[in-house]
């Protein structure tokens, strides 16, 4: 026997199995994959646990250690040398690649995209059987049909090549998991290697149930992180159906004008619910953003902005910044306030950096910063951030006090979305 | 819709706002009314006066059926017709289902070059030049991905097809014998009949529609619990598409039929509109034509393309480059290439090909009937919104007729008739 047989998906589902006396025992169904935790190098990962067995008319998963795939003259065969019914435990371990992976949707980790699933190629090695890499390509397609070989010649003789196209099995991550009982979390552990924004992108296009179970896998601060990326619509689908505490442990972690639009679109009752659910600093910051209408400057400001008193030094200030670790967009301005949080100025990291450090932020800051109110209405917004270089503007109330800053973040992606208006 | 990105926009300020209004069902709806449609009605009320009227009725409780169908399945999975086809009929079936879907719409998208080339030969302008000129226009509408403001100029346009509603009426129809002959329906066993009645169906339920309406209710992200806005949306869209069917029969019923005037280009259908527009009847009706035409000319590849690619896999949208999403430029570049061909052959049946390639839609739609009726009803699927039992017989009976005609047509010849 060779050390390595290779050999497809669709070249063994419907054929018969042999038992060691030569006679056709039944037909084989579907094949089941350990999804052991992807730890670093498993041996076990990816292997055949299990095959599904169409034995009279009972189909049945045995376990695939039995089993032997042999390649004779281009010829594929199944043997088995005893039936072995594979327990619950063993089976609730696995992914079935017939069910759960052909024809499906699954994610290309290195594409960062959805792929369908058009063939699986396995591997017998002398440890047993491997899924090796799942076929996308159209050489795929043909050979589920069951004509690549004619065609092959036919079009090799214009010259034409189909292309085939593997992903390496480390490289995937199934979807469907819907019909298995087993733990989510782990089964899409892989998918924690992928961008926020690239996810997001992904759960958009599933469907969805696919979308829910697969972002109710993540981790909170993941699951904050993605939710924040995503179009308004997957957003909202998200929030519902997600129960009232998960969703509500995922939206404190979002910044609150994040979770105020989102809430601003939901049903009221849903949305009290969530608020309630919700911690109360979180909630009560959320709370203060959903009373300003959408077009003004209190509707598109964050509230996490960072501000100071005026008798702090320089070096207070960075050892103050050094603490709390900012995200990148509080540090596109620095602001400073009075005791009653009235803003007097603005400073930015620059300005922090060249100073010496036993200076104090009233010398350093610009004392008569542009600011917009909160009510003000946000149609040239753009044209003030772009005029005076801003990467942040400060948003006060009627009394001068510090409410938040609009980002421009914020401002180039609701521009985008009115040009989009037209667009579409 | 082919964009996959799509945002909640501040809509309200401008026009836009009455335009986004419309639902998936009123956009299908008015989408329906195209060249292929146009055509068959005209040809079916000049060649059987009002006699065929009558298949409008079933065809509107199936078009009903059908398209609520569609929405609930859009709503409940978030997935195309596409995508649920190949997860659960496997490779073979999809694969036949959507080569019949390509040949068809193909021919779809031949009748609406045909009915660019027909309109504008009305004006005067060769064929040679209005339907290269027509599918290059389209192509870059469509690459430079403004499509969706055309669709909704189109949109506005595609109201021009209510002068029928008007000219049938100033037609002076003989409203007894319409009442009577949609009483007493009818239907001569002969070849020519059995093609219309089949392309009268095709055309009013055409199967292209059914992935269309699935992801324009995606596209919109509506939700069960406004389902009864959707449900008024498909039955005004459903209406919409009737009532000018009917008019359009009933003016050329009225108007052509008792003078035997045959349409063998479309020149002869624009003299339905002679009772409204006198002289101005051919340019009306070009208008017309030439509107629903390039409308749907738009709108067809790139929905064929954008379907056959979610079915395979390939990447798909028109925000894609050209070699992220190769699959799907080859195919809606080709479609349009072919189709645009078809029409340049000199002395190309124009009424001919329009007539059959709504034959062709009739053969196919059972097939997708029959896979959306299986969708449908599997509970891992659709939960608890599975078909109710009316829904099941209204859709086997269309199946059940749609593929007996079908076997009629193709034994008749046998026949002798």
């Amino acid at each position: 026997m060779t050390s390595l047989t290779t050999f497809y998906l669709s070249g063994i589902i419907g054929k018969e199995v042999f038992g060691a006396d030569g006679d056709a025992i039944g037909v084989i169904r579907d094949l089941l994959i350990s999804t052991a935790p992807s730890g670093q190098n498993d041996p076990n990962q990816q292997l055949v646990l299990g095959i599904k067995l169409k034995i009279k008319k009972e189909t049945r998963l045995y376990s695939f250690s039995t089993f032997r795939v042999v390649k004779a003259r281009e010829m594929i065969n199944v043997t088995c040398s005893d039936l072995k019914e594979l327990d619950n435990d063993e089976a609730a371990n696995g992914l079935l690649l017939v069910e759960n992976m052909l024809d499906k949707q699954i994610v290309d980790l290195n594409g960062r995209k959805l792929v369908r699933v058009n063939d699986v190629r396995l591997a017998t090695l002398p440890t047993g059987t491997f899924a090796v890499a799942v076929d996308i390509g159209i050489e795929g397609l043909l050979r589920r049909l069951g004509i690549p070989n004619p065609l092959k010649r036919v079009l090799s003789f214009f010259r034409i090549k189909i292309p085939a196209k593997f992903i390496l099995w480390d490289d995937v991550q199934a979807i469907d998991f819907s019909n298995l009982n087993i733990k989510l979390s782990k089964s899409y552990a892989k998918l924690h290697t992928l961008h926020p924004s690239d996810l997001a992108d992904i759960l958009e296009d599933l469907g969805k149930k696919s979308s829910t179970s697969v972002f109710s896998a993540l981790d909170e601060e993941k699951a904050a992180d993605v939710l924040e990326e995503m179009e308004m619509q997957t957003q909202i689908h998200i929030v519902e159906s997600l129960p009232v505490n998960k969703a509500a442990d995922v939206l404190e972690k979002m910044p609150a004008d994040e979770v105020a639009d989102i809430l601003d679109e939901i049903e009221d009752d849903k949305a009290e619910m969530l608020l309630k659910e919700m911690d109360s600093e979180s909630s009560q910051e959320v709370r203060d953003l959903l009373e300003y209408p959408d077009n003004s400057a209190g509707g598109l400001m964050t509230t996490d902005v960072l501000s100071f008193k005026s008798e702090l030094t320089v070096d207070d200030v960075i050892k103050e910044l050094r603490n709390k670790k900012p995200e990148p967009s509080e540090l596109y301005a620095l602001f400073v306030t009075e005791k009653n949080d009235e803003l007097v100025g603005t400073f930015d990291l620059r300005d922090l950096v060249v100073a010496q450090p036993e200076k104090t932020v009233s010398q350093i800051m610009k004392t008569v910063p542009v600011f917009l109110y909160d009510y003000q209405k946000i149609d040239d917004i753009a044209e003030t951030i772009s005029k005076y270089n801003l990467l942040a503007v400060p948003v006060v109330d009627k009394d001068n006090l510090l409410q938040g800053m609009v980002v421009v973040d914020d401002v180039v992606e609701d521009l985008m979305n009115k040009r989009r208006t037209y667009k579409r | 819709m082919f964009r996959t990105k799509i945002r909640k926009t501040h809509f309200y300020k401008n026009l836009m706002i009455f335009l986004a209004l419309l639902g998936p069902g009123i956009i299908t709806g008015s989408v329906d009314n195209d060249a292929g449609g146009i055509t068959t009605y005209s040809v079916a009320g000049a060649m059987y006066g009002y006699g065929m009227i009558w298949t409008l009725f079933p065809s509107l409780v199936v078009l009903l059926v059908v398209q609520e169908m569609n929405a609930r399945m859009g709503i409940v999975t978030g997935k195309g017709l596409s995508d649920l086809i190949r997860e659960n009929a496997g490779l073979k079936v999809t694969f036949f289902i959507f080569i019949g879907l390509l040949l068809s719409n193909i021919g779809n998208t031949t009748t609406e070059f045909a009915g660019v080339a027909g309109s504008m030969e009305i004006f005067g302008v060769s064929k040679y030049i209005s339907v290269p000129v027509a599918a290059f226009l389209v192509w870059i509408l469509v690459v430079k991905g403004t499509y969706q403001i055309a669709e909704r100029i189109f949109l506005i346009f595609s109201a021009s097809l209510l002068t029928y509603v008007v000219s049938a009426i100033m037609s002076k129809p003989q409203w007894g014998e319409i009442a009577s002959a949609f009483i007493r329906p009818g239907i001569e066993l002969n070849t020519q009949s059995i093609t219309v009645v089949i392309a009268l169906i095709g055309t009013t339920i055409a199967p292209w529609m059914q992935f269309y309406m699935q992801s324009s209710v995606i596209e919109k992200g509506l939700k069960m619990k406004n389902y009864k806005f959707t449900l008024i949306d498909i039955v005004v869209g459903c209406i919409i598409t009737i009532v000018v069917a009917f008019f359009i029969m009933v003016a050329c019923g009225s108007t052509l039929h008792p003078n035997g005037i045959v349409i063998n280009e479309a020149k002869d259908a624009a003299l339905a509109l002679k009772p409204l527009a006198g002289n101005l009847a051919s340019q009306v009706f070009a208008f017309g034509l030439f509107v629903a035409s390039v409308f749907s000319a738009t709108i067809l590849p790139l929905a064929t393309a954008f379907y056959i690619c979610e079915a395979f896999g390939f990447e798909a949208g028109i925000d894609k480059s050209w070699d992220e999403a190769k699959e799907f430029y080859v195919l809606y570049t080709g479609i349009l290439v072919i189709s645009a061909g078809i029409i340049m052959i000199p002395d190309a049946p124009l009424i001919d090909i329009s007539i059959w390639s709504q034959v062709l839609n009739g053969i196919l739609l059972p097939i997708v009937l029959v896979s959306m009726i299986m969708l449908i009803n599997n509970k891992k699927i659709m939960g608890n919104y599975t078909n109710k039992p009316f829904q099941n017989i209204i859709g086997w009976g269309a199946v059940g007729i749609l593929v007996v005609l079908s076997v009629v047509l193709l034994i008749m010849p046998f026949l002798g008739r």
